[in-house]
């Protein structure tokens, strides 16, 4: 059973990435399983959005390997855009289109790149919102909406693409408070389901309870990777220690 | 090009005529677009208007309009007071220059009254306070607080209200300044190649808009230098 | 007295006849000058040299000299050349009309590509990554994504440029068209009643601006719809 399930999803083999003369990511290794969770963390500054971005080809890397689902990501990929539309995104600040309304920020893609015509992209759209349950915010405009509802919607538009695998670069630090805990069980629910996702966030108790691994980065590098009880009670490295004592200090 | 050498002195002196026009039309907009700005800025009720209503008048009217109402206007209303003295006098010219620079100035001038109100406005109010809680007087911090601190804010948008005068310049032609377009025709007449001859006009207002543009980029830079962080 | 104000009401079909040509020269110059602006604006965000150099080269040249030195250039300059006499364009060429329109359109195609760079540039890179993200290939981006936002941003600045546009017809006076300016100076040059005249013409050309400008201001109220909540 444990077996049939190791198909790799994502591999990241020696992979370089330098804005300039600073090396942002130093020789990345790491392979995501299928239906696996990944929780990243690390200081800020340490890469983590450079690697997920790589991930996505928001950004190029400069050497290395990364292989999406069997294709690996080069210059001479064409479709591209194929890639991205098996790897969802979902940002910081949502980054939905200002200018369309909630259905139209999820149906935009099923359209042009699904090929659905618009009853049906509107019929699975409204699924999606169903799901992170807004259905009544469909024809606002993103503005109109709470930065918890906006994030919902964000998660939605990338779920409409059926992806096989999610990537979160620190979905909830942009939001108060109180809304982040609604955001956090939509993502506890696709977990649930058995999306393979990769998830930059400093939410412990999140990480605590999904993850299968931990990543922890710094400078670029990946220090540390463990399951969650070992992550945090057996810590080996002392970078490690000290960005724990930080973070669970609070 | 050969034809070219004999005019290039009278290129050169009708260049010097543009830039004086220019020189006389930017002091003009400056005072202009202060005294503007300071109406719409005011509390008094009729500064507020009559600054609204010379923004919208110079900013509705074509420039060329504008030229022609003051060199024709100007000239009938000062043949008639003229008249009253010397009822003989047949007609009074206003030097084109004098009623094309002032034309610029005052359309200009109602651009430049938007920027330095809006530059006005940027200023930090508590930078002010603290120039009269040190017993500087109100004109005073005018001149000495205010105005700098403007200017810092108005200097892009006001680099372009200078190019617009330099390109309005070319528009005194139209009321008989003998400048480069003027030099122009008459170098066409005689040589036959008009458009190596306005090609020139075209390259002259170029070079001299380059230079503007580069001026105002070091303005800039003089302008905030105070926001560099020392190293 | 009574004979200017004969002259004057007498005049009033020239000066109609030259508000026809004004908004002639406008509505024509705008929309060629707006195709024009678009393809500059293509050739500079390119990302190919030999593309946005000429493009950029082209803005400098018409945004850097007077307009009415451009008009003189094409009205009294292209004439010099025989192969310009010979071409198909001469029928065009050889009118004031003709040319005032293309100097018009060449000079605001080039402020109208800078405009709307500035609208382009002023939508925000994570949105193109949010489209790139969902799979959405370069031409959708453009089309569905950027161009809606970067059209918003550019519409107080596009009214401005049309507002610039309506006065600069005017200047097709000064090759022998007659528009409104060029009805208003030969009826000036009659009857010897420059306030009158003059100020009548400039009366209408401001109705027309605030017009323009109530115009374009509701249009970006339109597409501004998503900005407040
Ligand atoms: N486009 C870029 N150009 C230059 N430097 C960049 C660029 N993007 C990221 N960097 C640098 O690379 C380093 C890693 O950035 P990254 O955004 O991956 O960090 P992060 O771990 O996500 O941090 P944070 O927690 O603040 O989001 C940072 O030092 C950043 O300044
Ligand atoms: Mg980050």
């Amino acid at each position: 059973m444990k077996d049939n399930d190791n198909e790799a999803k994502i591999i990241l083999q020696d992979v370089c990435k330098s804005f300039g003369d600073f090396q942002a990511l130093n020789n990345i290794n790491l392979q995501v399983n299928k239906g696996e969770k990944i929780v990243v963390c690390g200081p800020s500054g340490s890469g983590k959005s450079t690697m997920i971005r790589c991930i996505n080809r928001l950004e190029e890397h400069d050497s290395g390997k990364i292989i999406i689902s069997g294709r690996e990501l080069t210059n001479e990929v064409k479709d591209i855009d194929a890639v991205r539309s098996e790897v969802g995104m979902v940002f910081q600040n949502f980054n939905l289109f200002p200018h369309l309304t909630v259905i139209n920020n999820l149906m935009l893609a099923l359209k042009l790149v699904r090929k659905m015509n618009k009853s049906k992209a509107r019929e699975v759209a409204m699924g999606f919102l169903e799901r992170v349950q807004i259905p009544e915010q469909a024809d606002k405009y993103p503005i109109q909406l709470s930065g918890g509802q906006q994030q919902r919607v964000a998660i939605a538009r990338a779920l409409c693409m059926n992806p096989e695998v999610m990537l979160f670069d620190e979905p909830t630090s942009a939001l108060d408070p109180e809304m982040i805990s609604e955001v956090l069980d939509v993502m506890i629910d696709l977990a649930n389901e058995g999306l393979t996702m990769i998830c930059v966030t400093h939410e412990m108790g999140f990480a605590r309870s999904v993850a299968d691994s931990i990543v922890f980065m710094d400078s670029g590098e990946i220090v540390e990777m463990k399951p969650p009880d070992e992550f945090f009670n057996n810590p080996e490295s002392k970078r490690t220690k000290a960005f724990l004592s930080q973070i669970l200090s609070h | 090009m050969a034809e070219l050498s004999g005019w290039l002195d009278d290129y050169f002196w009708g260049a010097m005529v543009v830039l004086k026009v220019f020189g006389v039309s930017l002091t003009m907009a400056v005072i202009f677009g202060l005294m503007g700005a300071s109406a719409k800025l005011s509390k008094n009720r009729i500064a507020n208007k009559i600054a609204n209503a010379y923004t919208i008048t110079f900013r509705g009217t074509p420039e060329i309009l504008v030229l022609l109402l003051f060199y024709y206007g100007s000239a009938i209303a000062l043949t008639k007071i003229v008249q009253i003295f010397f009822p003989q006098m047949p007609f009074v010219d206003i030097p084109p220059f004098w009623a094309g620079s002032l034309s610029i100035g005052l359309i200009v001038g109602s651009y430049a009254t938007e920027t330095f109100r809006g530059a006005f406005m940027g200023v930090d109010p508590g930078i002010v306070e603290a120039s009269r809680a040190l017993g500087i007087s109100n004109l005073h911090t005018f001149f000495y607080v205010r105005i700098p601190q403007m200017w810092r804010l108005a200097l892009p948008a006001f680099g372009n209200h200078m190019l617009s005068i330099m390109k309005d310049t070319a528009l005194i032609s139209i009321i008989g300044l003998e400048e480069i377009l003027f030099v122009a025709e008459m170098a066409t007449a005689v040589t036959l190649k008009p458009f190596t001859m306005y090609m020139i006009v075209a390259l002259i207002y170029l070079s001299i808009t380059t230079v503007i543009t580069m001026v105002v980029m070091l303005l800039e830079k003089h302008a905030n230098r105070h926001l560099e962080v020392a190293k | 007295m009574n004979l200017q104000i004969y002259l004057i009401l007498e005049s009033i079909p020239k000066m109609l006849t030259g508000l026809g040509v004004t908004l002639q020269l406008l509505f024509l110059s705008a929309v060629l000058g707006l195709s024009l602006g678009i393809f500059l604006l293509l050739m500079r965000i390119s990302g190919r040299w030999y593309l946005s150099l000429p493009a950029f080269i082209y803005i400098y040249f018409f945004r850097g000299t007077p307009i009415l030195v451009q008009i003189f250039v094409i009205y009294h300059g292209f004439p010099q050349f025989e192969f310009i006499r010979d071409s198909v364009f001469w029928p065009i060429l050889r009118e004031p009309f003709g040319c005032a329109t293309l100097a018009l359109t060449l000079n605001t195609g080039a402020y109208v590509s800078e405009i709307l760079r500035g609208g382009y540039l002023g939508v925000q890179r994570e949105l193109h990554e949010a489209g790139m993200a969902l799979g959405l290939s370069k031409l959708h981006r453009f089309v569905y994504v950027t161009t809606p936002i970067a059209v918003r941003i550019a519409i107080p600045a596009y009214s401005n440029d049309f507002i610039s546009l309506l006065k600069a017809t005017s200047l097709a006076s000064t090759i022998t068209l007659l528009d409104m300016t060029g009805a208003s100076r030969t009826i000036v040059a009659e009857t010897f009643a420059p306030y009158e005249i003059f100020i009548s013409a400039a009366i209408i050309y401001m109705v027309m601006t605030f017009f323009i400008q109530r115009g374009f201001g509701r249009f970006e109220k339109y597409m501004s719809r998503y900005v407040k909540p």
